[in-house]
C-alpha cells in the first residue's frame, strides 16, 4: 500500500478524531492514526508535534503531564468543548467532501 | 533567560515531550522483541532529527518571528562564548573606529559647521586688505568704505587683534579685557543690547563721549547683576566711562576676541593716508540682503582702487583686498588641523572595518562546514543567513555601545586638554545627530560585512563542503579578498605612523630643539600699570622700588625688569637701519625688528647665553637707548660675515644711533614653532612707554613658595596692585600644548592602527597554514624540509607587507600637503622617518607572520594527511 502525505486540515480533522476516544500523548496518536489507517499514512513527527501544538493554541485541545502506561511521564492531550464542536463540523464538512468527490469520480456510463 | 519571548520552561517541556515520545518508541520496540541497542538505534533512524522536530514545533507558537530572535540571539551569544577573542576583536575594533570618528565629528562640527550665534550668519563677512603679509583695513579706508552701502548694509571695524588688558575700578581693582569697536559693530552682528542702548556714531568721535557696554558675564559676576547699572560710571585704567548698556547673554565676539567691556574705537572723520599714526583695523561686513560675496569682492574691489589711487606709496603691487565668510574666517587654521585629523580617523575607521570584515570573512569561512552540516539536517537557507545577520547585529550593536562610551570619554579628554587651541571648544557636546552618525556607521559596516559574508554562506553548497569533510574551510575567494583588505590596513597604518611620528618630532623638537635659555626656575611677573596715578613719568621710581621688593626674597638669585620674555620679541621697533648704510625711505618695506628694554641683569635672570661682547653695566642706563645687544639672528642677517660688535645701528626713529656691544644667543622669540626673528636689546627703562611693568626672576626654591612669598611682598610695597605671575616653565607647556595634543591624538590613532594592522597579518597567515595544512603535510611528505615551509608562509607575508607598505608611502606623499603646515623644523619627505616607520611596520608584521610559518614548518605531516 502507498503512503500518503497529510494536508494540515486532514491531519487535523484525524487528530481531533483519534482524541474522541480519550486523551492520549503524540506517540499514541501518530499510532493511532496510522493503525486505524492500515498504515497508509505516515506522519511525520515534524508534522504531527506542530500540528497538536497549534490546536492547542486554538483552544481546540488542552494538555496535561500524566504517567503513561509504561511508567514515562508524557504530555496527554485531550478534547476541549471547542474541539469536540468543532470535530463534529469538520466531520460533517468531510463527509460532505467525500460524498462530492465521490459523485465525480464515478465512472460514466456510456 | 528570556522571560518575554514565554521563557525556558516551554522549552524544556518541548524537550521533555520529545523525549517521551522516543522513550515510548523504544519501549514499544522492545516489547516486539528487539534488544535495547537495537531498539535505540532504530528510533534514532526513525525519529529523524530532534531538533528539526523541535524547532518546527516552535514555529508553531505564536511570535514565531520573536521566537525565531530569541533562538537566533541565544545562537548568537553560545556561539559567541565559544569564540571569546574572535568576538572581543570584533567589538572593539567596531568601537574604536565608531568611537572616533564619531567624536572627531563632534569637534568638527562645533568648530566649523555649527553657525555663528547671529542673526543670518551667512551674510557676516570678514573683509581686509593684504599688506605686509598683514590682513587688515588701514584707518583712512575703513573710513572711506563704510560710506559706501552699495554692497554692505553695515561695516563694522574693531581694534586689531583686539582685546587690549585694562584696570577696572579704583579700589579692588580687577583686570578685563577691553576692546573698541566702531559704533554700528553690535547692529552688524545683529545682537543688540539686553539692557540699555547701542553706541551712537559721535561716540566715535577722539573727543567724543566715554561710554561702554558690558558683557553679560562681567555684568553678572564683577557688578552683582545689578539692575541699576546703565548709567553709572566706571573706571577703566583710571579713564571714567559711563555703562550704557548690556550686552545678551547668547553674544560672543567674534574671532575669539578676548572681551569683557567694548568701548567705541576713536575714529577722526577726516583721517586721510598722510596723516600721521594711521591705525589697523579689523573689519567685518554685513551683507546687503541678496548681495553676493563675489559681487561684494567686486565691490570692494572698486573702493581700494580709489584707496590705492590716493596712496599709491602705501599700496605697491603685491598690496590687494580680500573677503571670507566670517565662519570659515573663524574656523581659520584649525582648518588644517581638523583636515589632518578626520583623515586620521578616516584610515582609522578604515582600517577597524576592514579589520571587522577580514575577522568575520575568517569566521564564516571556517564556520562552513557547520552552516553546511546545518543546511543538511534541515535548516533553511534563510534562516542561516537570519543567524548570520543576528550574530553580526549583536556585535555591531555592543561595537556602537561601546563605541559610544568611548565618545563621551574622549570628548571630555578633547575638552581637556585641546582647551586654547581649539576655537568655540566650550560649545562642544555630543548631540542626537552624532548618536545617529554613529548608529549609520554601524549598520553600514554590518550591511557591508554581515550581510556579504552571509549572503555567501547562504548559497554554500552543501555537498561541496561536506565532500571536503575534515577541511576546515573551502572558501578559496575570500582568501584575496582578506589579503587585499590586510595589505589596505598595512598601507593605512603606515600613512597613521608616518604622520604621528612627524607630529610627535615636531613636538619634541618644539620643546627641546635650543630654546636658547634655561627655561627652569624662571618667573615672569607682570603688572598691568597703566592707570594715571601711575604715570611713566615715575616709571623709573616704580621700577626700583618693584626691584627692591623682589631682592628683598630669599631665594632670589637675578631679577630684571623687561619688555620681553625669551619667548617673546618686544615691542615691534622700525625698519632697521645701520649708519653705514644709506637710509631707507619713509614707508619704506625694509623688515622691521623688535626691540625690548632690559635691565642689566635680564641675561643671568632669564638664562640667557651671551656669544660675544658684554652684557648692560648698571653706568650704561645713564645714557639711555645708546647701546645694543643683538641676537644672532640679527648678526646673521644684517652683518653676514662681519663681526657686530663697534656698528651703530637703527638711529633714525629716536634720533640716536645705538652702539652694539654685545651678540646673545638666539632664542624662540617668536614661539616655539618659530625660528627666532632677528631682535635687538637696549639700555632703557621702557621703549613703549604704555606697556606694562614686567620682570623676569631666577631664583631657587620650590615655585609657590617663591610666588607667594613675591606677590606679598609687592603687596606690601603697594596695595591693591595686580600681578600675573608665569613661569617659563608654564609658558612653553602653554605654547606646545596645541601640538601635544594633536601628537597625543594622532599618537593613539596610529598605535590603534599598528596593532590592528599587525593583527590582521597574523589573522590571515595563521588562517592560511591552518587552511593549507593537508598541502604543507603533502609538500613535507614530498621532502621540503620545515626551512623551506617556513619560507612558503614567510612570503606570502612579505608579499603583503610589501604591497602595503608601498602603497602607504604612496599615500603619505599625497597627505604631506596637508601635514606640512603642523610640523615644524622637519619635512613632511623626512626620510629617516619614513625609514623608521616601514622598518617598524616591517618588523612587526614579520613577527606576525613568523608565529604561523613556524607552525606550518613544525606540522607533522602524518597527523595533518590522516586529519584530511
Amino acid at each position: 500500500m502507498t503512503r500518503m502525505e497529510l494536508s494540515h486540515g486532514t491531519l487535523d480533522l484525524m487528530i481531533l478524531q483519534t482524541l474522541k476516544w480519550g486523551p492520549q500523548h503524540g506517540h499514541g496518536i501518530g499510532q493511532a492514526i496510522r493503525a486505524s489507517s492500515q498504515d497508509a499514512f505516515q506522519v511525520e513527527h515534524g508534522t504531527l508535534y506542530p500540528a497538536l501544538h497549534r490546536l492547542e493554541r486554538r483552544g481546540w485541545l488542552a494538555a496535561q503531564w500524566k504517567v503513561s502506561e509504561a511508567n514515562r511521564r508524557a504530555r496527554y492531550y485531550r478534547l476541549t468543548p471547542t474541539g469536540k464542536k468543532q470535530l463534529l463540523e469538520e466531520q460533517a464538512k468531510w463527509r460532505a467532501l467525500v460524498h462530492a468527490v465521490a459523485q465525480t469520480m464515478k465512472p460514466v456510463r456510456g | 533567560m528570556w522571560p518575554i519571548f514565554g521563557g525556558r520552561k516551554r522549552e524544556t517541556e518541548l524537550d521533555e515531550e520529545l523525549q517521551a515520545h522516543i522513550d515510548i518508541e523504544a519501549t514499544r520496540l522492545e516489547a516486539e522483541g528487539l534488544s535495547k541497542e537495537e531498539a535505540a538505534s532504530r528510533v534514532r533512524q526513525t525519529f529523524g532529527s530532534r531538533a528539526l522536530v523541535a524547532e518546527q514545533t516552535r514555529d508553531s507558537w505564536g511570535l514565531r518571528w520573536l521566537n525565531g530572535v530569541r533562538q537566533d540571539l541565544e545562537y548568537a551569544f553560545r556561539s559567541g562564548r565559544r569564540a571569546p577573542v574572535f568576538g572581543a576583536a570584533v567589538v572593539l575594533s567596531l568601537a574604536l573606529g565608531i568611537g572616533a570618528s564619531t567624536l572627531v565629528f563632534s569637534v568638527a562640527d562645533t568648530v566649523y559647521l555649527r553657525p555663528l550665534p547671529y542673526p543670518v550668519p551667512g551674510e557676516l563677512m570678514f573683509v581686509a586688505m593684504r599688506i605686509f603679509r598683514l590682513e587688515m583695513v588701514l584707518s583712512p579706508d575703513y573710513v572711506a568704505w563704510r560710506k559706501d552701502h552699495s554692497a554692505f548694509v553695515e561695516l563694522a571695524a574693531m581694534q586689531f587683534h583686539g582685546g587690549d588688558p585694562a584696570i577696572l575700578g579704583d579700589k579692588d581693582p580687577v583686570e578685563v579685557h577691553v576692546t573698541r569697536v566702531s559704533y554700528n559693530f553690535i547692529a552688524a552682528l545683529g545682537v543688540p543690547p539686553a539692557m540699555g542702548r547701542n553706541f551712537e556714531q559721535n561716540e566715535e568721535l577722539p573727543n567724543g563721549h566715554k561710554a561702554a557696554l558690558l558683557t553679560d558675564a562681567l555684568w553678572r559676576t564683577h557688578f552683582h547683576s545689578r539692575a541699576d547699572i546703565v548709567g553709572r560710571n566706571i573706571a577703566l585704567d583710571g579713564v571714567t566711562y559711563q555703562v550704557i548698556g548690556v550686552l545678551p547673554h547668547s553674544f560672543v565676539m567674534p574671532l575669539e576676541v578676548p572681551a569683557d567691556i567694548l568701548t567705541p574705537l576713536p575714529i577722526t572723520p577726516a583721517i586721510s593716508h598722510h596723516d600721521r599714526g594711521l591705525a589697523t583695523w579689523t573689519v567685518i561686513g554685513r551683507l546687503r540682503p541678496g548681495v553676493t560675496q563675489a559681487q561684494a569682492f567686486a565691490n570692494l574691489k572698486l573702493l581700494f582702487a580709489a584707496s590705492r589711487a590716493d596712496a599709491p606709496e602705501i599700496f605697491r603691487d603685491d598690496a590687494s583686498v580680500m573677503i571670507e565668510p566670517l565662519q570659515q574666517r573663524m574656523a581659520g587654521n584649525v582648518r588644517t588641523l581638523l583636515l589632518v585629523l578626520a583623515g586620521a580617523v578616516g584610515c582609522l575607521l578604515m582600517i577597524a572595518c576592514a579589520n571587522v570584515a577580514n575577522l568575520l570573512l575568517a569566521r564564516w569561512s571556517a564556520r562552513s562546514r557547520e552552516l553546511a552540516v546545518r543546511a543538511a539536517i534541515g535548516a533553511r537557507r534563510s534562516r542561516i543567513v537570519r543567524q548570520l545577520v543576528t550574530e553580526t547585529a549583536l556585535y555591531c550593536a555592543a561595537g556602537s555601545a561601546a563605541g559610544m562610551a568611548l565618545t563621551a570619554l574622549g570628548l571630555r579628554t578633547v575638552v581637556y586638554f585641546a582647551a586654547g587651541s581649539l576655537p568655540r571648544l566650550n560649545e562642544v557636546r555630543t548631540d542626537g545627530r552624532v548618536f545617529v552618525i554613529a548608529i549609520g556607521v554601524s549598520l553600514l559596516t554590518m550591511l557591508l560585512f554581515g550581510l556579504l559574508p552571509a549572503w555567501r554562506a547562504g548559497r554554500v553548497d552543501v555537498q561541496t563542503v561536506l565532500q571536503h569533510a575534515g577541511r576546515p574551510g573551502m572558501s578559496g575567494g575570500y582568501r584575496a579578498s582578506r589579503r587585499a583588505l590586510v595589505a589596505a590596513e598595512v598601507a593605512l597604518s603606515v600613512v597613521l605612523l608616518w604622520g604621528a611620528v612627524l607630529l610627535l618630532q615636531t613636538l619634541w623638537r618644539m620643546q627641546h630643539d635650543h630654546l636658547g635659555f634655561a627655561p627652569e626656575h624662571v618667573m615672569s611677573v607682570s603688572i598691568p600699570l597703566r592707570n594715571t596715578n601711575r604715570a611713566n613719568a615715575n616709571r623709573k621710581a616704580l621700577t626700583e622700588e618693584m626691584l627692591a621688593s623682589i631682592r628683598r626674597i630669599p631665594g632670589t638669585m637675578a631679577v630684571s625688569w623687561t619688555e620681553c620674555t625669551p619667548l617673546t620679541g618686544g615691542p615691534m621697533g622700525t625698519t632697521f637701519t645701520r649708519s653705514d648704510r644709506p637710509l631707507p625711505k619713509p614707508w619704506d618695506r625694509g623688515d622691521t625688528v623688535a626691540g625690548c628694554a632690559v635691565g642689566p641683569e635680564y641675561f643671568q635672570a632669564s638664562g640667557m647665553r651671551l656669544v660675544r661682547g658684554r652684557a648692560f653695566a648698571d653706568a650704561d642706563y645713564d645714557h639711555p637707548q645708546t647701546l645694543a645687544i643683538v641676537n644672532e639672528a640679527l648678526a646673521r642677517r644684517y652683518f653676514p660675515g662681519e663681526d657686530p660688535i663697534g656698528h651703530q645701528v637703527d638711529g633714525h626713529q629716536n634720533g640716536g644711533w645705538k652702539t652694539i656691544i654685545g651678540v646673545m644667543a638666539d632664542s624662540k622669540n617668536q614661539g616655539l614653532n618659530q625660528p627666532p626673528a632677528p631682535q635687538m636689546f637696549l639700555n632703557d627703562i621702557a621703549l613703549s612707554p604704555g606697556s606694562n611693568l614686567a620682570f623676569v626672576v631666577r631664583y631657587v626654591g620650590a615655585e609657590p613658595l617663591f610666588t607667594g612669598a613675591v606677590r606679598a611682598s609687592l603687596q606690601a610695597t603697594d596695595p591693591g596692585l595686580l600681578a600675573n605671575f608665569e613661569s617659563l616653565d608654564q609658558a612653553i607647556e602653554r605654547m606646545s600644548a596645541g601640538s601635544r595634543f594633536n601628537g597625543m591624538l594622532l599618537g593613539s590613532f596610529a598605535v590603534m592602527a599598528f596593532l590592528m594592522a599587525v593583527v590582521g597579518v597574523y589573522g590571515v597567515l595563521a588562517f592560511a597554514v591552518a587552511q593549507r595544512a593537508p598541502e604543507i603535510g603533502i609538500r613535507m611528505a614530498l621532502g621540503a624540509g620545515p626551512m623551506s615551509v617556513q619560507g612558503l608562509v614567510l612570503k606570502e607575508g612579505v608579499a603583503l607587507v610589501a604591497i602595503g607598505t608601498a602603497l602607504g608611502v604612496a599615500m603619505s606623499l599625497v597627505a604631506g600637503r596637508y601635514l606640512k603646515t603642523l610640523l615644524y623644523d622637519i619635512s613632511a619627505t623626512d626620510i629617516r622617518t619614513y625609514m623608521a616607520v616601514v622598518f617598524a611596520i616591517a618588523a612587526a608584521a614579520m613577527v606576525a607572520a613568523w608565529i604561523p610559518a613556524r607552525r606550518a614548518a613544525s606540522l607533522d605531516p602524518t597527523v595533518t594527511l590522516r586529519d584530511s
